[in-house]
Parts: C-alpha cells; structure tokens; sequence
C-alpha cells in the first residue's frame, strides 16, 4: 500500500487540535456559547469536507487536483481558525496581552494561501482547443493570473507582518481589488481574442 | 527514508533540505533544469504550445536525443503532452515556483560545463544514453 506523506496528515490533525481548543475555550468562557458553537460547526464542516475528499475516488488526475486543493483550504483555514483560537484561549487564560498579533498571523495565512493558490493556477491544464493562438493566448494569461496572485499573497502576508497596521490595513484594501482587476481583465480580452478567432 | 548515507555530523541542515527536495519530488524538478537543452525547451514553450518536430528543429541533437529530454521534463511535471492524429504537442506545465526556478537556473547557468556550448549535437550516442539513464 502506497504511504501518504506528512502533509497529508496536517488536515485532520488540525481539525482536532481546532476541537480540542474550541472545547477548552467553552470550558474557560461558558458564558459565550456562540462563538464556540459557530467555531464549532464549522470545524464540523471542514471535517466533513475532508471525509468526502478522502472517500472519493482519486482515479481521475482532475478529481485528484480538486481534492488536494480543497484539502489545502482544509489546511489553511485550520490553520486561520486554531491559531485564533489558541490566542482567545491564551488570553482567556491571561497569559499576556497579544495585541493585534492575532489579526496580523490571520492575515499572513490568507496571503499565504494566495501564494500557494496563485502558485498552482498555470498548472492546471485544461484540454487542448486545437487553436494555436488560443492555446498561447491561455497559457499567457494563465502564467500572468498565477504570477500576480503570488506576488499579491507575497505581497500581503508580508506587508500584515512587518508594516504598521495604519498601512497594511489599507494595503490590503487596494492590493487584492488591484490583483483581481488585472486578472478579470486579461480573461476578458482572452474571451474576446476567443470569439474573433473562432 | 534514507538521505543518500549522509549519515549525522555537520551535513544536518543540507541533509534536511536534500530529503524535503526529494520528498516533495522536486529532486526530478532540479534535474530536469540542470540541463541548458531542457531549459532552453522550457523557454520555447513560454512563448506557446509547439509540436515536438518544431521543438528538434532548435535543436542540433538526434531525435531520440530529443524525446529523452521531452521524457524528463514530462516526467518531472514541467510540460504536458498532447497526442493528435500523429502529432504530440508539449505545452508548459509549471508552477509559479517552478517558472522562478527555471529563471534563476537560467541566470545562475546551472548544468553548464566549460566547453560544452555548442557539442550539444557531438557524441550524440553518448549523451543520448546518459539522458536516457537520467530518464
């Protein structure tokens, strides 16, 4: 039987330690069920999702691919929702004031997330028109769509570590708009290429 | 898994990085871009998707010659094949990661040995069999 790496096991072992911590929180704070309980469910989402990826059939390289990106949104947004929880518990706790260093880790996961979204982008092909200017056409724009998203999510998640939150605030306002602009903007003119060559 | 017997001592840290390239599968990624043919293919492919016959004719190498370095680029992850009818039409297949990657090979002229620019068609048996052994 073939081994699964490591990586293959940071999912579910975030989804317990997410439980662990969400449990723990409710023990420390009763008083605020809410939060706990919406915590809660959607850890219980998250762990539902990753069953139904991991009994579906992997045959086809396209169910593989969609498996392992949602099991990557498993990871990061385990990672979002324990490391939030871990910071409310710690303070719950009174083990020292974090200020915004929370919303700041918070922040450099999602830019994280957009790098290894943006990275994976020109890797995924779809099958051949048999136009040649299409094919190039599509190839450019999606080199450029996977560039621009890893340069933002650089971009991002540095800018939330080390600039003030004055700036990084309004950053991240302009530089993730600015990202998606420019890539709607190359898909439509290849759509447009598309139509006047066909 | 065993690193190569680099055992323990001061080779720790590099041992770390050599397991997690091969780990990842990116030892395949760093052999396929340690050769200036394949990366020059890599670059071809940058511009569009093109035949493997248009591809050879950059190339002052044997056709065999040329389907290994297709074999190892494929077989690293790095470009797709297409077959039609009697054509097979590569096209890139690389990450943003893989791309910067064959940028700094590029620059940095990984692979390049003193005298080898232009005998890329010389001895062809030779190298034919040493890419096919890399394959």
């Amino acid at each position: 039987m073939e081994s699964k790496p490591t990586w293959y096991y940071f999912a579910p072992t975030l989804l317990a330690l997410g439980g662990v911590l969400v449990a723990a929180n409710a023990y420390e704070r009763p008083g605020r069920m809410g939060p706990w309980g919406a915590a809660a469910a959607v850890l219980a989402g998250m762990a539902l999702a990753l069953g139904a990826v991991t009994r579906g059939t992997q045959e086809n390289a396209g169910r593989r691919r969609a498996a392992e990106s949602v099991r990557a949104a498993i990871v990061f947004g385990g990672l979002i929702l324990v490391f939030t929880l871990s910071m409310t518990l710690a303070k719950a706790l009174g083990t020292g004031e974090t200020g915004n260093a929370s919303e700041r880790v918070t922040m450099a996961i999602l830019g994280a997330f957009l790098v290894f979204t943006g990275n994976a982008i020109p890797k995924a092909l779809a099958p051949m028109s048999g136009n040649a200017d299409r094919e190039a056409s599509v190839q450019a724009t999606q080199r450029l769509a996977g560039w621009t998203w890893v340069v933002t999510g650089m971009a991002y998640a540095l800018g939330w570590l080390v600039l003030p939150r004055t700036v990084a605030e309004p950053m991240s306002f302009v530089l993730l708009p600015a990202a998606m602009l420019l890539i709607i903007f190359q898909v439509v003119r290849l759509r447009r290429t598309g139509q006047r060559t066909a | 898994m065993s690193t190569g017997g680099e055992g323990g001592g001061g080779g720790g840290g590099l041992t770390i990085f050599r397991y997690l390239a091969k780990y990842r599968g990116m030892d395949s990624v760093f052999k396929a871009l340690s050769d200036p043919t394949r990366r020059r293919v890599l670059q071809l492919l940058r511009q569009r998707p093109m035949s493997a016959g248009e591809l050879s004719e950059h190339f002052p190498v044997s056709k065999p010659t040329m389907s290994a370095h297709f074999a190892v680029l494929a077989g690293a992850g790095l470009i797709a094949a297409e077959k039609t009818g009697r054509t097979i039409t590569y096209r890139l297949k690389m990450s943003v990661v893989e791309d910067a990657l064959l940028g700094f090979a590029h620059t940095l002229g990984w692979g390049k040995k003193k005298g080898a620019e232009g005998k890329a068609g010389g001895n062809s048996g030779n190298r034919w069999r040493a890419i096919k052994k890399e394959a």
